[in-house]
């Protein structure tokens, strides 16, 4: 140990030489007065423990060890004479009856190599995470740029939209017109047709008639669609639905709402039946478990099992490890359908099958977050892009490749506006559906353009940090495995735990915490007896996004580790280089002291 | 909790049939008393009178019944040993089970050997009694006709008494005639009953008596409430049956984990007496509310405060106690003087232990180790749960969550910390077990009806149970804990011992069917209640051999019976987080104290559930005053450990953790003051109060030894609390040294800080006031006195000190101190007694603060025989208050405690 050390200095850090240099010394709290013999007298007088740095007197005292070739250390005056090491160099453990002998140029060349090593990740670190932070602002700009441009065009298109909402609304008003007076006319032929025939036979062929029309009369059409839409519910063969449907509606102006309604509508058909099959499986649990349960009828094992669930939770009805499993896949598979129904409703949502189809007709795509598709080049991260509505197909609207398309459609529009005459009686057929096409499609453009304003504003409205350093956070996920789980975080979004096919949600993004240290995502599955799921993500400084250590020390909280040059600043980079420089000054006086 | 899933009295056909018995139905009558072998010695026959009792039977059509054997012995100090039993000469189908290995050798030393019975007629009565010799104060009474016994003072008042209403019934062993069902069937559950009714029950009743307590483990009052009476709700009866009750309720007598059928009672009229039946089956007990007998006519003498109870057994015999008193703290030896005082302890298990359902893996065990470093807060155990091991194997461990566990084992230990593995009594039935593959080739375990393993469920999935009741199985599985057998366990590894009711998942009400088979043919209905125990002792077993004989083992139970305490330590199971359970804490620790289990206490925090962060640090302020202190909770819970509460809670929990550890001196002290006696560590208000009525049904206060009071808090954001300090001497408060008068209910002002507390005035506490890292660490540090005088200036009080973990105490190797305060001069002085070994415990530690309360003026003390002087100042009463209150110090006497002294105050 150090016996050089005398009584008057035990203990006291440099900074707290000169305190203790007069013969009357303050308490730091200024409770009271010692005198320098009172000074690591083994008695405490100061209820704050300043009269006692070197020994274990008082309890909230503080003891001072220089650690000369390692970090100086502050340790509880508990750890004094204790029988154990604190102190690399010893001095701690001076009341002779434990020998700590002196490691500190050891384990401090250790803790030295160590330290250089996270400065030179820090220094490269900085430099990448200012080149994000550059990338960061014009990703910014760029889109404040296209939603200011979006929001004009919307302004121009709402107008070209409600023109011809008004013009279609005349010609229903017209058509609906004639209808009516043709009836009027058949009305008249049938009354004396009744005469000779029954009213049975009429009733069927006016319904024939109808069903005839139908291809051009908009009020069945509805009621085609609502008919398949029961049907849907009820969960008929989906197969034949679509086609059927297909085939009644015809025409271009169902195209493109026709694919993206196959393509959810099988979807959740196959999802409600797996929400069907599952909520009465976790019903039957629930029934088990609950209090006022008969358990006449279980088995032993069954009786076992349930009895068990209630401490630990978990699902008494399984039989064994396949069951197991079925079920949580069963489970989880429920919970994705939730997570999609959602999104059956929202046009900006695109599954990745979605994705393929347009690209083909669509090459643009690439161009609009074309700072992230940088970043995947630079960077072997494991991560990538997030399922989310940015990869909807805007191509058609993409500002980048149609300046002019809104003009064209201006264009149209007026034509169009101009060629249909009205009052012309019957109304030209042709001229009517090129209004209704044109309408489809002008609206359709515009809720396109309205959806990409909310995902443009919604992106815009997260909180990327103070530097916006974590811009390119947005649309990534980030995964770790272990063992048989993948744990996937997806920032700004959600976080799950994968295993197989089925997943579990983790958390809905929250918020940064703890100064844009820690990411929170809150609000995940529920689970059983516990908090519904959450994620807390630390953050450390490291040169790849890369998701570590992935753990749950609470039931139900995960808490995971994520490396990333966001994390790399410039004043801690500072802070440890003084560290270093203080460590590498620090080198004991004479090695083979002991 | 499944209230439908356990019976009630009512589906319980003995208890039922017990129930509706009449005051004086029975008519047994004493016969052929003599004195035999030191003995008094009767038989007990039916009374052919034309009484209700033939008519009785021959209604049931069942066969005369034969006569029984009654045996009445004295032992020293004031006990009487009564046993009913049937007569094994007249060819009983089957011998009735007696519970081995709970009454101690010693015991039968004690017995006095009586010379001779003398009779007397008492009043009215046509027949005589037979009195013998218990006592110089004493006498034991068999009235022959009605059959009665009972205590009294040498010629005058009763004590105890048992059959004095006529309750007594004994269900004699029958042969299954042809058309006898026997079966009874609860919820899917058969119980085949092979041997028929078999039921005992009785009444006894306690004279002179303001209250009773005891019979542990219900979470109830602790001082018991009527169960029938006059204007007393319907009620079940307290009922002793060892169960693993989900989510137990407090404020009921339904029976849970433990069974203790020993009550004691307490009034100002007699004092303090107690009963105690040694019968491990089934037992129910009515408390008879004043007036319950209204209608029988009966009136029985010195029926002042008398407080009548029902006693009722499915099995066994009668094999009962009476403990005279007359002090509480006679009552609670004479019951230790039977089964056993408290196994001392190692000094480690007095400190802080932390566990938690589940502490996963290595990582997590480091990490929570050094949380409590970073946080400075003390700690001396940590725990492992069922999920420590390889599939709920206990004695594997999960390799990839522990891959090295003598490693962390030895880190612990390193710091002086210990750790603390599961075992359970379930057997997981798995082929490559070894424990199991063992266990069903020796035929080690309890056998079913039909005479095959049994075969339950627990944590593992099917499990079978060892038959501990046979010593030979108990010998096996105590080698099971030797370092070698039990791979992965290093010396610093200690035991808990949980679901040993036992708990059986598919068993009727979560337990073993009552017609299982036990060693030697015995039912498991007759030993169910001591499973548990026998089960504890061969772990503690288990330890003790591994430890070569001189380590003292650490084994936590949750399943109890008597005896318990001279295996180690029990808590109060699964309690919850709520303040209802906080605040049944104390009368269930303090039950527990009263019949012979010092080392008890709850799972601080509660078990199940989140308490808020006031309800967490009110716990640790409370439970840092329980015998047996550890925070504990489920699996789904969130963490709670004291650090993540924020700065200000982890200082109020680390206050309180603190507090303890400062008063470990005093704790350990109090420890083998309970190992050496039986008067346990934390007492009701009454056993140091005997005569103040006030303390007699106090349950919300405790004393800490006969120095310390402690005031639990069990409210939401107590802004005040009404303490009553007990009479005849003023109470100093721990914090401020303010001094409150005895005899009257305080109003305080309380804080978030800390819980009331209060020093009784005329006692001196010994404290360490320096902290460590674990208790480990304290052992050289120097110890602080705090003196609080009395009305005349006087005070003592004790410290006991010794290695801290052997046996070597037993061999005389311990500091035993008193301090005397008087006459303003305090002096040490050698209590310890003298004991035939020659070993020696010495200690270099010396008293560097003594704190004098209730004195003034005082400038220095002479200290002599070295006669050297030391300053007197003002200084802090609690080192870690912030410039807090202040008293006269003694600064730096720097005696040793080892040493004869004296220290003049001038």
């Amino acid at each position: 140990s150090s016996p050089s050390l005398s009584r008057e200095s035990l203990g006291i850090s440099p900074e707290d030489a000169n305190y203790f240099k007069s013969d009357i010394i303050k308490c730091k709290d200024g409770s009271k007065k010692f005198t320098k013999a009172q000074l690591n007298d083994d008695f405490c007088d100061c209820a704050d423990g300043t009269d006692e740095p070197g020994t274990s007197a008082c309890s909230r005292g503080k003891f001072y060890c220089k650690n000369a070739g390692h970090v100086a250390l502050s340790l509880f005056s508990s750890r004094v004479n204790d029988g154990i090491c604190d102190c690399c160099d010893g001095s701690d453990e001076y009341d002779g009856k434990v020998k700590c002998p002196n490691t500190c140029w050891e384990s401090g060349k250790v803790a030295r190599d160590k330290l250089q090593k996270k400065i030179a990740t820090y220094k490269e670190g900085v430099t990448i995470r200012n080149q994000k932070i550059e990338q960061a602002k014009q990703g910014i700009s760029k889109g404040e740029a296209e939603l200011a441009k979006l929001k004009s065009e919307e302004k121009i298109l709402k107008g070209l939209v409600q023109q011809l909402k008004d013009r279609k609304e005349q010609i229903d008003k017209a058509e609906e017109k004639e209808l009516l007076e043709k009836e009027k006319e058949e009305k008249k032929k049938k009354e004396s047709d009744e005469k000779t025939e029954g009213e049975e036979k009429d009733s069927k062929e006016t319904q024939h008639e109808e069903g005839q029309s139908g291809t051009s009369d908009e009020p069945s059409l509805e009621q085609d669609v609502s008919e398949v839409n029961d049907n849907d519910a009820v969960g008929a063969d989906n197969d034949d639905l679509s086609e059927n449907e297909a085939s009644q509606s015809g025409g271009v102006e169902q195209d493109a709402a026709d694919d993206k309604k196959t393509t959810v509508e099988t979807g959740s058909v196959n999802g409600a039946h797996d929400v069907e099959s599952n909520e009465s499986q976790d019903e039957a649990v629930e029934q088990e478990s609950d209090g006022s349960e008969n358990t006449e009828g279980l088995s032993k094992e069954e009786l076992g099992r349930l009895v068990a669930s209630r401490w630990t939770g978990e699902n008494s009805g399984e039989k064994n490890k396949e069951v197991d499993d079925a079920k949580k896949e069963d489970k989880i598979g429920k919970s994705e359908t939730q997570e999609n129904e959602p999104n059956e409703d929202d046009d900006g949502y695109n599954s990745s099958e979605d994705n393929y189809k347009y690209d083909e007709d669509s090459p643009e795509e690439e161009d609009i977050d074309d700072d992230f598709e940088e970043d995947d080049l630079h960077n072997a991260d494991a991560s990538y892009k997030s399922d989310s509505e940015d990869h909807t197909d805007y191509s058609d609207i993409t500002t980048t490749t149609s300046p002019s398309w809104l003009e064209k459609i201006q264009q149209t529009v007026r034509n169009i506006l101009q060629a249909v005459n009205l009052f012309q009686s019957p109304i030209d057929k042709s001229e009517a559906a090129h209004i209704r096409k044109e309408y489809d499609d002008a609206s359709s453009k515009l809720s396109k353009i309205q959806s990409r304003i909310s995902s443009l504003t919604k992106k815009l409205e997260n909180d990327f940090g103070p530097e916006k350093e974590f811009y390119s956070f947005y649309d990534r996920c980030f995964e770790n495995k272990q063992n048989k789980y993948v744990y996937k975080v997806c920032a700004f979004k959600q976080a799950s735990q994968v295993e197989g096919h089925s997943s579990t949600q983790l958390g809905q993004w929250e918020k940064f915490e703890d100064s844009y240290r820690t990411m929170l995502f809150s609000n995940g599955d529920k689970c059983w007896n516990g908090p519904d799921r959450s994620l807390k993500v630390k953050l450390r400084c490291g040169l790849n996004n890369e998701l570590t250590d992935v753990d749950e020390p609470s039931r139900c909280e995960y808490v995971a580790i994520l490396s990333t040059p966001a994390l790399c600043l410039e004043e801690k980079l500072k802070e440890l280089q003084q560290k270093l420089d203080l460590m590498n000054m620090q080198q004991p006086q004479s090695h083979d002291e002991l | 909790w499944k209230k439908e899933e356990f019976r009630t009295c009512d589906q319980t056909p003995f208890c039922k049939r017990a129930r509706a018995r009449q005051p004086g139905s029975c008519s047994l009558v004493a016969t052929d008393v003599v004195i035999n072998d030191g003995d008094l010695t009767a038989k007990l026959i039916p009374k052919f009178d034309g009484s209700k009792g033939e008519e009785d039977e021959q209604e049931k059509g069942e066969e005369p019944s034969k006569p029984l054997l009654l045996r009445l012995s004295a032992y020293q100090n004031g006990i009487v040993r009564l046993k009913i039993d049937e007569d094994p000469s007249l060819d009983p189908p089957k011998k009735r089970f007696e519970v081995p290995d709970v009454v101690v050798p010693e015991f039968d030393d004690k017995k006095l050997w009586l010379q001779r019975v003398s009779t007397e007629v008492i009043n009215g009565d046509a027949s005589q009694s037979s009195v013998v010799y218990v006592s110089d104060d004493h006498e034991a009474v068999l009235r022959h006709d009605p059959f009665e016994v009972y205590i009294r003072k040498k010629g005058g008042d009763r004590v105890l008494s048992i059959n004095s209403h006529g309750l007594f019934d004994f269900e004699q062993l029958r042969n299954k005639k042809e058309g006898d069902n026997w079966e009874e069937s609860f919820r899917s559950h058969t119980d085949s009953r092979p041997y028929g009714p078999q039921s005992i029950s009785f009444d006894v009743s306690f004279y002179g008596a303001d209250f009773v307590y005891g019979i542990p483990e219900h979470a109830t009052s602790l001082s018991l409430k009527p169960t029938r009476g006059p204007e007393i709700e319907f009620s079940e009866p307290y009922r002793l049956f060892n169960l693993d009750v989900f989510e137990y309720l407090h404020e009921s007598p339904f029976g849970i984990y433990g069974s203790i059928p020993f009550m004691l009672s307490h009034g100002k009229v007699h004092g303090t007496s107690g009963f105690f039946w040694l019968n491990a089956a089934e037992m129910q007990i009515d408390v008879l509310g004043s007036g319950w007998d209204a209608e029988s006519g009966l009136s029985l003498p010195s029926s002042h405060g008398r407080i009548d109870t029902l006693w009722m057994s499915e099995a066994g015999v009668v094999d009962a106690f009476f403990f005279v008193g007359p002090e509480p703290k006679n009552v609670v030896k004479q019951y230790a003087s039977v089964t056993g005082t408290s196994a001392m302890p190692q000094h480690f298990a007095t400190a802080y232990h932390q566990c938690r359902w589940n502490y996963r893996d290595e990582e997590d065990v480091a990490n929570v180790d050094s949380k409590f470093d970073e946080f400075d807060i003390p700690y001396d155990v940590l725990w492992l749960d069922i999920e420590h091991t390889d599939g709920k194997r206990y004695f594997t461990w999960d390799r990839v969550l522990f891959p090295n566990p003598e490693e962390m084992q030895n880190k612990l230990a390193d710091k002086g910390r210990h750790m603390v593995t599961i075992v359970d009594p379930h057997i997981k039935r798995e082929e490559s077990f070894h424990i199991h593959k063992e266990a069903t080739k020796g035929g080690y375990y309890v056998k079913d009806a039909s005479g095959k393993d049994y075969d339950g469920w627990c944590w593992p999935g099917s499990s079978s149970y060892l038959d501990m009741l046979n010593p030979e199985i108990r010998t096996w599985w105590a080698e099971k804990f030797s370092l070698q057998n039990y791979v992965g366990s290093t010396p610093s590894l200690y035991i808990w011992n949980d679901m040993n009711e036992p708990s059986v998942f598919n068993g009727p009400e979560v337990t073993m069917p009552r017609d299982l088979i036990h060693y030697g043919g015995v039912e498991h209905r007759e030993v169910h209640n001591a499973y548990g125990y026998y089960f504890h002792m061969a772990t503690a077993d288990g330890l003790f051999k591994r430890g070569g004989g001189n380590d003292r083992p650490f084994v936590l139970s949750r399943a109890i019976f008597p005896g318990t305490q001279r295996f180690g330590a029990v808590w109060t199971g699964d309690n919850s987080a709520d303040w209802d359970h906080l605040r049944v804490s104390v009368p269930m620790i303090l039950t527990l104290g009263l019949t012979g289990i010092s080392f008890s206490g709850a799972d601080v925090g509660g078990f199940f559930g989140n308490p808020d962060t006031e309800l967490l640090v009110r716990w640790y302020q409370l439970g840092a005053y329980y015998p047996f202190f550890r925070g504990h909770a489920h699996h789904d819970t969130k963490r709670r450990e004291p650090w993540l509460f924020g700065e200000k809670n982890t200082e109020l929990m680390r206050d309180a953790i603190h507090t303890r550890y400062m008063f470990l001196p005093y704790f350990y002290t109090l420890f083998r003051e309970a190992n050496a006696t039986g008067v346990p560590v934390v007492r009701p208000l009454w056993m140091e109060f005997p005569l103040d009525e006030t303390t007699f049904s106090n349950d919300e206060a405790f004393m800490v030894g006969n120095s310390l009071l402690v005031q639990g808090i069990y409210t939401e954001r107590a802004k005040q609390v009404s303490v009553y300090l007990p009479r005849g001497q003023s109470w100093y408060d721990l914090k401020t040294g303010v001094a409150y008068a005895g005899g009257v209910t305080h109003k305080l002002q309380v804080s978030e800080d800390s819980i009331p507390a209060f020093q009784k005035a005329g006692t001196i506490i010994p404290r360490k006031d320096r902290y460590r890292r674990s208790s480990t660490q304290m052992v050289n540090d120097p110890f602080t006195l705090v003196i609080a005088l009395n009305a005349s200036q006087a005070a003592e009080g004790e410290l006991y000190v010794d290695d801290g973990k052997s046996f070597e105490f037993g061999k005389g190797a311990y500091i035993h101190r008193r301090f005397v305060y008087s006459d303003g001069k305090l002096t040490s002085s050698n209590i310890a007694s003298p004991v035939s070994g020659s070993k020696v415990y010495s200690s270099d530690c010396v008293i560097e603060r003594i704190i004098l309360l209730g004195l003034s003026g005082a400038k220095s003390a002479l200290i002599e025989p070295a006669n050297v002087k030391a300053e007197i100042e003002s200084g802090p009463i609690m080192l870690r208050g912030r410039g807090g209150p202040t008293a006269l110090t003694v600064r730096k006497p720097n005696v040793r405690i080892s040493d004869d002294w004296t220290i003049k105050i001038l």
